[in-house]
């Protein structure tokens, strides 16, 4: 049995067997990248062992003179670093990007500085192991820099295991949103055959078949296996391997592995020769034996599966000592800040309570301002398992900070009981004006899973409360935040007016951001032209102060309020630039709001293939808020519904779950509608009744005209009676006085197809009919277009198209799918690389859309193009 | 994964060569599917070739969608089915 350890070299070249294809991969994007200029994504998954790094160490060595190498790895440790595998990359690069990293910055301006960077030489190889260990604020410069690769001449990859995410994992969120991207690839690295297991074992004299049987092909554990057998045969598992490779190692160097163990990420020589004294020096013994290998930053195991099993082995009292020491050390590193997250980390190993008290809050205020507020909400945790220790006032603060740490990201539950605690906390403290703060914060909360009751009730208390204090800032933010809650639910004077008490009360203070916050509410529910103005002017004040919030929260409003009144071209505008505004600056639920408006605002406009797909990508990421979820699915079960296609209940079955115990206009409305849509066009009269029974009498007394008119158009429809409400969206008021005509038209001026179309089909008339029917057939609504067929035949009329002509299908110029929808994008004013971006295609590609359609349409100008493009939509009939 | 039956028509005819040509585009079919994970299980093609009757698994109706549009095939209907086979009561 030859004794010689297996290297690092060894496992290399082992694991390299079998990954020709994988390798191929990553040669070909990156000359692609170099050819182009264009980055690309690549996402290189697999389970534990199965050689990840190996690969792409193995690429990068071989490709080392082609390409410049960044290289920044995660560490295991519970609660990561915030930016840790980037102050790696950063210290290779070193310029402006390091510059950046190292005073603190947030995300978006680290990916701005990365791509100067990346820019600055052609191409690189950026790569990012490991990122299921990732913290949150590398995530996010990984799903920025992602959004915007194809502006930079680099490859970046990253790797991950695939075997250990949960649905809510935050990768498995980010990967969610990647996949689909055309610049976005992925690898996924199997196991090795029984040929190669064998060829591996061959030099060994070990029996294959066993070694195959026991490892499953896993590479490390085979390159492991071969390592430890010896007289008791193969190991049974990966821990078994190792450990018997380890135990081959002397006394001194077997306490040196166990203190790198213990250290987990990779260990700065100065800090071993703190933790092992003397047993650093049996450091070559331990790298010679293939255990540890030198890394920039330190000493660390050939993998993380070794680490564990060497860290589990060490007896506890030893690891105490061991985290104590490492403890002490970290404090006090000889050049540069104290790595807050290690300190946290060690502290709570060690069981040292004081140290834990004192880096876990810094460690968390740290993560929150480098916008890692996951692992600041579980620093604020890690505290605050300790927080019996600490005056009231202390942890309700903690408790205050991890719950909005936790609201960011999305644990909802947690922030509720964060926030609870606190609040217990004030009161016993009679600390009456925080107290009032944390009840608006709490109903902030409460409203985003869809607790509205509780939520209003929260939000009344909190103004009760504070209103018998002496005015402050407290009461101000409680009233706007009253206000907002009344918005949501439709309730637009109460809105209006407790939105005038934050106002005038913020303009004493002289607060900008909640005179921001409610003059946008003022905005959002004022009907008359004014609203608009205010809603931009609190845009701009929003803008002018940097308070990111209120800008979002303004695009939000703004869009939803002139999708809902169907003013598509400002829709558009504020659309594309919130959109990116969000993306920017990690404002991911905000970003949904827009997404599903998006979504909604292409479904409108008769785009369903683009609103289908923009509800899809909402659905694919699971958070908690359920107002995006809500008109998502409203939009997937209306494409499905107005196509014919199959499964157009479950979607707007689960929105109805969601929205209907809210109670809130905003939210059930829209549900309304479309369930007595889908009714409809089944012929299910007293579904379609059903469906808009309890919200149309709502909307009526919340005067909401456009809701109102919406629902009571589709009881019309469906041959009930009743009262036409009195104030009702402007088409709506002429299809309800029976103005066919006149109600396409307007409908067709809104640019909504489908609804001028169905206004049509409301005629009792052959040639509006006709119309409609052609129209729809157009439109590919298939079940619309055949009930309007039945009433044709019912008014005696013979020989209908059964379907769209070749030429009305394809359209009178010949255009493709795709050049449509470039056409359109175009007569919306989009410059190449908006559509681009709009349509997740090169620039290059819309160029030559652009030529394609020009010569089809047979006109020498974008702008003739677009005007070719209005006669299309608005007179589809009298061209044929 | 749903399954799927696509309603096509083409209006000239669909003339697929029985040779090398013919399992070329069924071929690219194949892979322009592939795209948005939906697989071309089999058709069922009228003799006068102008309607195909065609079972398809897939995610969604939209993802058989775009893999239509992909291929630059119509799509007349998409109906939800499943297998039921005569002796499967047996």
């Amino acid at each position: 049995m030859p004794s010689v350890a297996l290297g690092a070299d060894a496992g290399a070249s082992g694991v390299l067997l079998e990954r020709a294809a994988e390798l191929s991969v990553l040669v070909d994007c990156l000359e692609a990248v170099g050819r182009s200029k264009r980055g690309q994504v690549l996402l290189v998954g697999g389970e534990a062992g199965v050689g990840k790094t190996t690969l792409l160490r193995g690429f990068c060595e071989a490709r080392g003179q082609l390409a410049r190498v960044l290289w920044g790895a995660c560490d295991p440790l519970f609660t990561p670093s915030p930016l840790g595998p980037l102050l790696e990359v950063a210290e290779g690069s070193g310029g402006e990007l390091q510059a950046v990293v190292a005073r603190g910055a947030m995300p978006y301006e680290v990916v701005t500085a990365l791509a100067h960077e990346l820019r600055a030489r052609t191409p690189t190889v950026f790569v990012l192991e490991d990122v299921h260990w990732a913290d949150e604020a590398t995530l996010d410069v990984l799903r920025l820099l992602a959004r915007r690769v194809e502006t930079v001449p680099a490859l970046v990859v990253a790797s991950y295991r695939d075997d250990q995410l949960d649905r809510a994992h935050p990768l498995r969120i980010l990967l969610g949103e990647l996949t689909g991207g055309r610049t976005v690839g992925r690898i996924r690295l199997g196991r090795l055959s029984l040929g190669a297991v064998a060829q591996l074992a061959e030099p060994y004299g070990v029996d294959a078949s066993e070694l195959y049987r026991k490892t499953a092909g896993n590479p490390f554990f085979v390159v492991e296996a071969l390592a430890a057998t010896g007289a008791e045969g193969i190991p049974d598992t990966v821990r078994d391997a190792v450990l018997a490779r380890a135990a081959r190692l002397s006394r001194s160097a077997m306490a040196l592995l166990e203190a790198v163990a213990v250290v987990a990420p990779p260990v700065e020589l100065w800090l071993l020769e703190a933790l092992a004294g003397d047993a650093a020096d049996h450091l070559d013994e331990c790298l010679a034996s293939g255990m540890l290998v030198f890394e920039p930053a330190g000493v660390a195991f050939r993998h993380e599966l070794a680490r564990l099993a060497v860290e589990e082995s060490a007896p506890p009292h030893r690891a105490v000592g061991l985290h104590l020491r490492a403890l002490a050390a970290l404090a006090d590193p000889p050049g540069g800040a104290p790595d807050l997250a290690r300190l946290a980390h060690h502290a709570e190993a060690a069981g040292d309570v004081d140290a834990v008290l004192r880096f876990a809050p810094a460690a968390a205020a740290r993560a929150a301002s480098l916008g890692a507020y996951r692992e600041a909400a579980a620093q604020y945790a890690r505290a605050l398992r300790f927080g019996d220790r600490l005056p009231a006032a202390e942890r309700a603060e903690l408790l205050e900070r991890r719950s909005y740490a936790c609201y960011l990201t999305d644990q909802n539950d947690a922030a509720v009981e964060a926030v609870q605690g606190a609040l217990e906390c004030r009161r016993r403290l009679g600390q009456r004006l925080e107290e009032g703060d944390l009840l608006h914060r709490l109903s902030s909360i409460l409203w985003c899973p869809g607790r509205t009751g509780e939520s209003e009730r929260a939000a009344r208390e909190a103004v009760a409360l504070l209103e018998v204090l002496p005015p402050g800032r407290e009461l101000a933010m409680a009233y706007a935040h009253l206000a907002q809650t009344y918005s949501a639910a439709g309730q637009r004077e109460e809105a209006v007016s407790w939105a005038g008490r934050a106002l005038e009360l913020a303009e004493r203070l002289d607060d900008t951001e909640i005179a921001v916050h409610a003059l946008a509410t003022i905005g959002f529910c004022e009907s008359a032209e004014e609203g608009w103005e205010k809603l931009e002017q609190s845009l701009q004040l929003a803008q002018r102060a940097g308070l990111a919030e209120q800008v979002a929260r303004t695009y939000i409003l703004l869009v939803e309020r002139a999708v809902g009144v169907h003013r598509h071209g400002l829709a558009t505008r504020h659309l594309q630039v919130g959109i990116d505004y969000c993306s920017d600056r990690g404002l991911e639920r905000d970003r949904l709001y827009l997404l599903a408006s998006r979504a909604r605002l292409e479904l409108d406009q008769g785009r369903w293939q683009e609103a289908s797909d923009s509800a899809a990508a909402v659905l694919g990421i699971p958070r908690t808020s359920i107002t995006p979820r809500i008109f998502a699915l409203v939009v997937l079960g209306l494409v499905r519904a107005r196509r014919g296609d199959p499964g157009q209940w479950p979607p707007l079955e689960e929105a109805w779950a969601l929205a209907e115990p809210t109670r809130e206009l905003s939210r059930l409305a829209p549900v309304a509608a479309a369930r007595a849509e889908a009714a409809w066009l089944e012929g299910d009269r007293d579904a379609a009744a059903s469906a808009t029974q309890g919200v149309l009498p709502l909307a009526v007394e919340r005067r909401w005209g456009w809701l109102a008119g919406e629902l009571a158009v589709w009881r019309r429809r469906v041959g009930l009676g009743g009262e036409v409400p009195a104030e009702v969206g402007e088409p709506y008021v002429l299809q309800l006085a029976g103005d066919w005509a006149g109600a396409a038209e307007r409908w067709r001026r809104l640019g909504c197809p489908y609804e001028a179309a169905l206004a049509l089909a409301d005629a009792e008339e052959e040639a509006p009919l006709r119309q409609a029917l052609e129209e729809l057939q157009r439109l590919g609504a298939r079940p619309a277009a055949d009930v309007v067929a039945r009433r044709l035949r019912e008014l005696g009329v013979r020989r209908l198209p059964r379907r769209p002509r070749r030429a009305t299908a394809a359209n009178p110029a010949g255009l493709t799918a795709r050049q449509l929808e470039v056409l359109g994008l175009l007569a919306a004013d989009l410059r190449n690389a908006e559509i681009a971006a709009r349509l997740h295609i090169a620039e290059k590609t819309v160029d030559h859309h652009v030529s394609a359609i020009l010569a089809k349409l047979g006109v020498r100008s974008r702008r003739e193009a677009a005007r070719v493009a209005a006669a299309i939509d608005r007179e589809p009939a009298a061209r044929r | 994964m749903p399954r799927f039956l696509v309603e096509r028509s083409f209006a000239d005819g669909l003339q697929i060569p029985a040779d090398e040509q013919g399992a070329k585009a069924c071929l690219a079919v194949v892979d322009g599917n592939a795209a948005e994970g939906v697989t071309w299980v089999h058709s069922y093609v009228t003799p006068d070739k102008r309607t195909t009757y065609c079972i398809y698994d897939g995610p969604t109706p939209e993802a058989i969608r775009r893999a239509a549009e992909t291929n630059q095939l119509p799509v007349d209907r998409i109906t939800e089915v499943r297998v039921l086979d005569p002796y499967f009561y047996r």
